[in-house]
């Protein structure tokens, strides 16, 4: 029995952990789900979880999940009444978001307007200076000729970042050290930006070079009213993509905290926002400044989740079908402290370099405090089409370090077979003292891990218990102690130089 | 993926390990490694050196899309300079020259999506 009236059937314009994030939350609402998802995507986890699915274009992104008549059509075909847009792909999309409404489906989101003044980084920063925010130095113009963007560059000052207007996620973005990389990386920019987002704007900003990145969740109900669900600290962070997240900042005092709350929703309510948004501030020698607002649900969204006991997507469907009446801000009172920690599907021993292929084998290790957010299973194939994420760990404890302690455990029993995996990076993250200490910056990776990981070599019984594992899979058996025989002895010179780490 | 416990020099170790294409993926102590058999170590070993450890050679060091190419037929590049754009996973990565040279063959086409150690330009060095 759907608990929403309004919204029986739901359609996911999006694919891999977040559609099966938003499965789970229709199916606990009793909301049936249509997944609209690529010819690629087809028998992946979400695909197997979906009520229904409907085919809406071949495997590159421009021709299926970024095409806003494919992504309608397919939801009214199937009798939906919203559209969940994930993150990613069309969610910050004001075009589709009117495009939803206008076809009479419910968008869950904010309005088209909203996202269409906030989304788009650059009135969003005009708004955000009407409401007397700080802002980083920078360039927002509408002429975006590669001549005017370098000259721009040039007088804010280099260390110079360059972003996409209509996007997040690292995706678009890049630092400029001075005036002879700029073209290059602008124009390279612009590229990403198109085929991420749709649409090739830039914008330009002053690069602070040992700020903290510390957003705030925002949640405002169908009337307009908001409140916050306090911060989340995001520093580290490689080529400007998030990978390992916190609630709370370890690092931010309550007076500081306080007066960011406050300017998150001051933002929120003037452009009149309802359900999830997330207010992203830098903060550097005890001053905040403006990053960007996302209109959307946030990848690191559980971490919220963990420390306030509040489930965002429920609350955003529920939002969106007008029945949902918010939390008070006074019983929002975190406790405790969670951690994410982002599993991209890339070889932490070269490079970070993306790996794909059939996922072999999947083990999470369940226990109290652990939550796996997970899109795919073993046999789904990975494909080099689409963001490499494979999956979020998210623990909770009693306090940080507690926390820290219980992922490092975490990671050490996950286990991921068919592609090479970042979990040896997010264990070296998590150990370094700078993390531990909690005064990590933006600068963390670039400072500590510029070239990922160095292989490192196999333990005698590591080495031993592979010999003996592969004997067995290949169909003969080893003794128990038999790892003298002959058998093995030949084998063993090959074999000690072609381990190594993934 | 198979469950094993081994007694190994007097200590119990338990993992898990899935044998697949002459690859076997293993995890123990916290830690998981891929050995592969010698025969298909040879072959991956060939790919690998005619990647771009040749410096007269830009091969794609992942599956992707080629974006951008900066460098025409008989163009003169340096060492460093950016010769290939790719993208994968929605992220794009540069490929550069080692060595100073001239061009004498583009392999691809923008827009196209290569497999892993495809010769993408070749130089004269």
């Amino acid at each position: 029995m759907s608990q929403s009236t309004r919204i029986q059937k739901l359609a996911i314009a999006n694919r891999g952990e977040v559609a099966v994030r938003i499965i789970h939350a229709c199916q606990e609402l009793g909301i049936e789900t249509v997944l609209l998802h690529s010819e690629a995507d087809v028998g992946t986890r979400a695909w197997r979880m979906a009520g229904e699915k409907i085919c809406i274009g071949p495997a590159p992104t421009s021709e299926s999940y970024l095409k806003i008549d494919r992504n309608v059509q397919g939801a009214l075909s199937a009798g939906a009444q919203a559209i969940h847009p994930g993150f990613g792909f069309l969610s910050e999309n004001a075009d589709f978001a009117q495009a939803v409404i206008d076809a009479n489906l419910i968008f869950v989101g904010p309005k088209p307007q909203t996202i269409r003044s906030l989304g788009d980084k650059i009135s969003a920063k005009q708004l955000i200076e009407k409401a007397k925010v700080p802002t980083v130095p920078g360039y927002a113009g509408a002429d975006q000729r590669i001549e005017t963007l370098v000259d721009e560059a040039a007088s804010i000052g280099f260390p110079v970042i360059v972003k996409a207007a209509a996007g997040g996620g690292g995706r678009g973005m890049k630092v400029i050290r001075n005036r002879n990389e700029a073209a290059d990386l602008i124009s390279s920019a612009q590229r990403e930006a198109q085929s991420a987002f749709g649409s090739s704007i830039v914008f330009l900003e002053k690069y602070l070079d040992h700020a903290k990145h510390i957003e705030f969740q925002v949640f405002g109900d169908f009337t307009g009213k908001c409140v916050h669900l306090f911060e989340r600290e995001c520093s580290v962070q490689r080529r400007h993509q998030k990978i390992v997240e916190e609630a709370l900042s370890p690092s931010l005092e309550p007076e500081l905290r306080a007066e960011m709350a406050k300017a998150a929703v001051t933002l929120a309510e003037k452009a009149g926002y309802n359900g999830a948004g997330t207010v992203e501030f830098m903060v550097q020698d005890d001053r905040f400044y403006f990053l960007e607002m996302n209109t959307r649900l946030q990848v690191e969204h559980p971490v919220t989740e963990m420390v306030l006991g509040v489930d965002l997507v429920k609350a955003q469907i529920l939002t969106a079908a007008r029945e949902f009446a918010i939390w008070k801000q006074a019983d929002l009172v975190p406790r405790g402290h969670a951690i994410e920690c982002r599993v991209y599907a890339e070889d932490p021993f070269n490079r970070g370099l993306p790996s794909t292929g059939e996922l072999l084998g999947l083990h999470w290790p369940e226990g109290p405090g652990r939550r796996f957010e997970v899109g795919f299973e073993a046999g789904d194939e990975i494909t080099p089409f689409y963001d490499p994420m494979l999956a979020k760990i998210i623990v909770w404890d009693e306090d940080r370090p507690r926390a820290i302690r219980k992922m490092v455990k975490t990671i050490d029993d996950s286990i991921i077979f068919g592609v090479r995996a970042n979990l040896p990076y997010l264990k070296a993250i998590l150990t370094h003292p700078e993390f531990v200490e909690g005064i990590m910056t933006t600068q963390f990776i670039q400072s500590h891990f510029p070239e990922g990981l160095t292989p490192r070599g196999l333990t005698d019984p590591q080495t031993e218990f592979g010999k003996r594992a592969m004997a067995e899979l290949q169909g003969r058996p080893s003794k128990p102690g038999a790892g003298k025989t002959s058998d093995l002895d030949v084998l063993a010179a090959p074999w000690s130089g072609a381990w190594r780490g993934v | 993926m198979k469950s094993f416990t081994f007694e190994i020099d007097g200590k119990t170790h338990t993992g898990r390990a899935v044998l697949s294409n002459g690859t076997v993926w293993a995890h123990v102590d916290g830690q998981t490694f891929v050995y592969e058999s010698p025969e298909k170590r040879s072959i991956r070993r060939a790919g690998k050196s005619m990647g771009n450890t040749s410096p007269d050679e830009i091969r794609a060091p992942m599956p992707g899309k080629i974006v951008k190419i900066n460098v025409m037929m008989n163009s003169k590049v340096e060492a460093h300079d950016v010769i290939v754009v790719m993208e994968a996973m929605k992220m794009e990565y540069t490929l550069k020259a080692q060595a100073p040279g001239r061009v004498s063959r583009i392999g691809c086409v923008i827009g196209d999506q290569v497999s892993l150690g495809q010769l993408l330009v070749k130089l004269e060095t």
